[in-house]
């Protein structure tokens, strides 16, 4: 409050030289727009360039042939290795981080004390900071440099990025259960862990939801982490996370630096690809958050 | 932020007359076990970062932040700090007016039919992988950059040792700067934009009926209300500037050095790492650098994120009494 | 609560369909392969007589086993070998080059399978061979100490020829690479600035000056798009990136340009291997036997574990491909500029060879 009433008296007085005022207001209305219109025309030109360029390399092949070392100039070429590999990392994370994030989340709304509660958060909140890359190297450090790369260390990777995303999304919904369902559930003798469970959880699985497609929007696109942890990969289509599989990110990575025009090409058809699934996952995420906020709103 | 505290302290002390039940206790236990596995976690990768370190840190203890390169051997910090500090704030400094400039835009100008479409058009932004942009960088931008806009700016702006003359391939810590910019401005944007969404309308309301003109009343009243908020996006924004290592490689063309020629190329942290991640170099201490890389982005990622809990927390106290 | 039971059975469908394309995608990978698969990993210059339409695709057809190979640089396959990530390495800097590291790789024997050169390529509009360059000139162009192709240094050793007075644009490989220990063995047996200030290895941490790109890829993609620059790439790459290479002077003062007699020539210093297999090629002296010699050949190893693989199978498929690669793959591979082995050369990588076994 302070800082408003200490705002210049002048600015709130309606004083005279109007006119001049007036030119003012809209100078500054122009430079508004106008820095609008240079941000959003750059943001607008990076999808473009994606959109024009990847939408015409598109076709079947991509999905469903695998690249190949073996082929000669003017065999087509896919990336459905890159495709099942991201899958099945990404599928793998999600197993790891989702009832990891939920189970803090339960334990922090539900059980914790205060003081507890806001120390692990902040905790979650560091981990949330850290750069994608510094999460790579500690899996490198961990796992990588004893075991090697593969699939399953990518994976985990990609799950340390997903929990704090989860489990923020969790301890927003778990947040809006009304504490009165609780105390309705334990009046009649159900007993705590099953309220937890049955009446609380279900409650908030929407934001779970939102919180877990959140994620994989945002760890289908990471490239960081997997350089260190599965990068060096064979050719031909595998799903076997105990080694190295190509994915998504990595191949854009290194097609891009390529002198040929085909690989260009699939590069941008690539990120194409996995612009539209972020664009879609990030949809659903919203329609998920809308759908359970709605829900629990009616239920106050 | 945090806005997980609705249930309070006293609403669930009811829980805590009553006799624990069997479940009770295996559910508490689970639970508590996977947060205090996150907390475990945050400290391995702390621990792991530093261990893998320890070799550099113990050859070169602090000099290794001030100095550059040897012979046949290992890197040093302090090209890549000046780096991330050069694209990281040359990157906030264009990104933070434009972000305002938008965030203004769809919460106090933009016609209705505008305000959707481009508020979704900014929040996709935020979305698009590093990896993506960096595509673009280097296909689309780069070359632009060196045929059109670079040697227009030397031009214009040459006297500024900034704008020197233009050698490279195009590959720069100026088009790192671009790049970064394209990814912190969404965050900020959007940030911002909530934020003045947020100011309430009976201030506005007052000021414009006190008879102020619409950017009086954003200067008198958004933009002090929202100055906290601002600042903790601001440092968001850098957090993630500092962090980014995929984008910067793929466009600053790693170079192990510095010249205040933002045409010329350059490296930083997270790029370095990026780029080396899979050939250290031959020297013993190689590998152990990299991790010294990481140590030094890991504890600026850290202050940096504490900075902005603080005065998220110290807004929203005041916002609070506002309300 | 009805509703919920949809979100989590859509949730439920979500997993069920990654599951099925996961499992689905798996058994057809199975089914595909027949025989032993091994993996390798390194040199990108390699990388094209393995990949494409040569050796793995032959062998492959010879015996129905897989070879994947992984082109990710040098170094990475000299530590991929060393930590058992992969069956082979594949390296053009010798393993002494890596015996600080934290991977030396000590239980491995190094094994020379190919013959080429790396190569100068710079984008001022001159065709192959027409720009002349010295070892000095190179070397002064990498120092920073020439910035101009209308040099006088240049313009002396290229007369009538037009030199456009554009800066040049360093390009150097940002990835530890066996092109870039080449290339900076070569310049630092040219110039003692290079020796002293710079020095040679696969990954440099201290260029004087330039941009830096990933791979012979990178390198030819930024040499390419880049009117002024100038750069270093595997023969191999000259032709398929469409790249204009440089006649460099050899010892003997001539003006060679990169061929695979050129390369052969250099490699006519070998007449006895030393028994860890470590050659060089670099900057062979002024002879008349030698007067055609390109100056910067190498020839590039393949790492393998004195005591085999992780199991007997991948042990004698790696083997047996490495034999092919020396006995039937050597002529195959010219059109990619890699000059056949000579027979001093595959005797002594055959016995070597002979020396690994699955333990």
């Amino acid at each position: 409050m302070s800082t408003i009433g200490t705002a210049p008296a002048s600015l709130l007085r309606p004083a005279d030289r109007l006119g001049r005022r007036r030119i003012v207001n809209r100078a500054a209305e122009g430079v508004a727009w106008l820095t609008a219109a240079v941000a959003v025309g750059l943001l607008g030109l990076v999808i473009y360039s994606v959109a024009r360029r990847g939408w015409s390399q598109l076709n079947l092949d991509l999905l469903t042939k695998a690249q190949n070392p073996y082929a000669g100039p003017g065999v087509a070429q896919g990336l459905a290795n890159a495709f099942v590999g991201s899958l099945v990392i990404v599928a793998i994370a999600t197993a790891m981080a989702l009832p990891f994030a939920m189970l803090i989340a339960v334990y922090l709304s539900e059980f914790a004390p205060r003081r507890v509660k806001t120390s692990v958060g902040l905790v979650l909140d560091v981990l949330a900071g850290i750069p994608a890359i510094v999460i790579g190297i500690f899996v490198f450090g961990l796992i990588v440099v004893n075991h090697g790369q593969s699939g399953l260390a990518a994976s985990f990777a990609l799950a340390i990025l997903m929990l704090p995303i989860v489990f923020r999304t969790t301890m927003e919904v778990l947040a809006l259960v009304p504490q009165s369902l609780r105390e309705a559930s334990l009046g009649l003798g159900v007993p705590r862990w099953r309220t937890t469970l049955s009446i609380v959880l279900p409650q908030s699985i929407g934001g779970v939801l939102t919180g877990t497609v959140l994620a994989v929007a945002r760890v289908a696109g990471e490239t960081a982490p997997l350089l260190f942890t599965s990068s060096i990969v064979g050719a031909g289509i595998s799903a076997n996370p105990q080694h190295a599989l190509e994915a998504v990110p990595l191949a854009i990575f290194e097609l891009s630096e390529s002198p040929y025009p085909t690989d260009q090409a699939r590069a941008w058809a690539a990120a194409f690809v996995l612009l539209m699934f972020i664009l879609l996952t990030s949809l659903v995420a919203r329609w998920f958050a809308a759908r359970s906020k709605r829900k629990l709103g009616r239920g106050r | 932020m945090s806005t997980f505290d609705a249930t309070s302290d006293a609403a669930r002390r009811p829980f805590k007359g009553r006799r624990t039940h069997f479940g009770d206790l295996i559910l508490q236990v689970t639970a508590g076990l996977a947060a205090a596995g996150a907390i475990f976690l945050v400290g391995m990768i702390i621990y792991k970062v530093v261990e893998g370190a320890r070799l550099s840190l113990s050859t070169f203890g602090l000099g290794f932040l001030t100095h550059t390169s040897e012979i046949n051997g290992d890197i040093g910090g302090k090209a890549f700090l000046i780096g991330t500090a050069v694209t990281s704030i040359g990157a906030l400094a264009l990104a933070t007016p434009l972000a305002l400039g938008v965030a203004l835009f769809l919460s106090e100008l933009a016609p209705g039919w505008i305000r959707g479409p481009v508020t979704a058009l900014v929040e996709t932004l935020a979305a698009i992988p590093s990896v993506v942009i960096g595509l673009w960088g280097i296909i689309v931008l780069i070359p632009n950059l060196r045929l059109h806009v670079m040697p227009a700016l030397h031009s214009t702006l040459g006297f500024i040792p900034l704008f020197g003359p233009v050698t490279g391939t195009g590959a720069s810590i100026f088009a790192a700067i671009i790049v970064l910019t394209i990814m912190i401005l969404p965050i900020i944007a959007s940030i911002s934009r909530e934020l003045f969404l947020g100011v309430p309308a009976e201030l506005k309301e007052g000021a414009l009926a006190l008879g102020t003109t619409r950017w009086e009343m954003v200067r008198g009243v958004v933009f002090p209300f929202a100055r906290g908020g601002v600042a903790a996006a601001m440092i968001l924004g850098l957090a993630r500037a500092l962090g980014e290592a995929i984008a910067v490689s793929m466009v600053i063309g790693a170079f192990n050095g510095f010249s205040w020629n933002l045409f010329s190329a350059g490296d930083t942290l997270a790029g370095r790492l990026a780029n080396d991640y899979s050939s250290p170099g031959t020297a013993p201490t190689a590998t152990s650098s990299l991790f010294y890389l990481a140590v030094i982005l890991l504890v600026f990622s850290i202050v940096v994120n504490l900075i902005a809990q603080v005065i998220v927390r110290r807004a929203e106290r005041r916002q609070g009494l506002v309300r | 609560m009805p509703k919920n039971g949809m979100l989590i059975r859509i949730a439920l469908a979500v997993a069920a369909i990654a599951v099925v394309a996961a499992t689905a995608a798996g058994s057809g990978s199975a089914a595909r392969t027949s025989g032993v698969t091994i993996n390798g990993a390194g040199s990108s210059l390699i990388a094209p007589a393995i990949q494409g339409t040569y050796w793995a695709k032959h062998f492959h057809g010879a015996t129905g086993n897989t070879v994947n190979y992984s082109s990710v640089g040098s170094g990475t396959g000299e530590k991929a070998i060393d930590t058992r990530q992969v069956s082979f390495g594949a390296s053009d800097a010798p393993l002494s080059v890596y015996k600080n590291t934290p991977n030396p790789c000590a239980g491995c024997v190094q094994i020379p399978w190919a013959l080429t050169g790396t190569v100068p390529v710079a984008n001022i509009g001159l065709a192959n061979g027409k720009l002349h360059l010295t070892g000095t000139v190179l070397a002064n162009i990498y120092l920073g100490k020439i910035t101009t192709w209308n040099n006088s240094a240049i313009k002396k050793i290229n007369p009538g020829v037009k030199l456009p007075s554009k800066p040049i644009s360093v390009v150097y490989r940002s990835d530890g690479s066996g092109d870039t220990y080449v290339w900076t063995h070569y310049l630092s047996a040219v110039s003692k600035a290079w020796k002293s200030r710079v020095g040679f290895s696969t990954t440099i941490t201290n260029w004087p000056t330039g941009t830096g790109f990933k791979g012979n890829s990178g390198v030819a993609a930024a040499v390419k798009s880049t009117p002024g620059a100038i750069g270093y790439v595997s023969a191999a790459y000259v032709g398929s990136s469409h790249l204009d290479s440089a006649a460099l002077q050899n010892r003997s003062s001539h003006y060679v340009t990169v061929s695979i007699n050129a390369i052969a020539q250099a490699a006519k210093i070998v007449t006895k291997v030393p028994s860890n297999n470590e050659i060089s090629l670099v900057n062979p002296p002024a002879s008349s036997k030698y007067a055609g010699a390109w100056p910067i050949s190498t020839f590039t190893y393949v790492f393998l574990h004195k005591n085999g693989d992780l199991n007997a199978a991948a042990t004698n498929t790696t083997k047996a491909f490495i034999k092919w690669a020396l006995q039937h793959g050597q002529y195959m591979i010219r059109p990619l500029t890699f000059a056949p082995l000579s027979s001093i050369v595959i005797n002594a990588s055959l016995k070597t060879l002979g020396q690994v076994s699955f333990k």
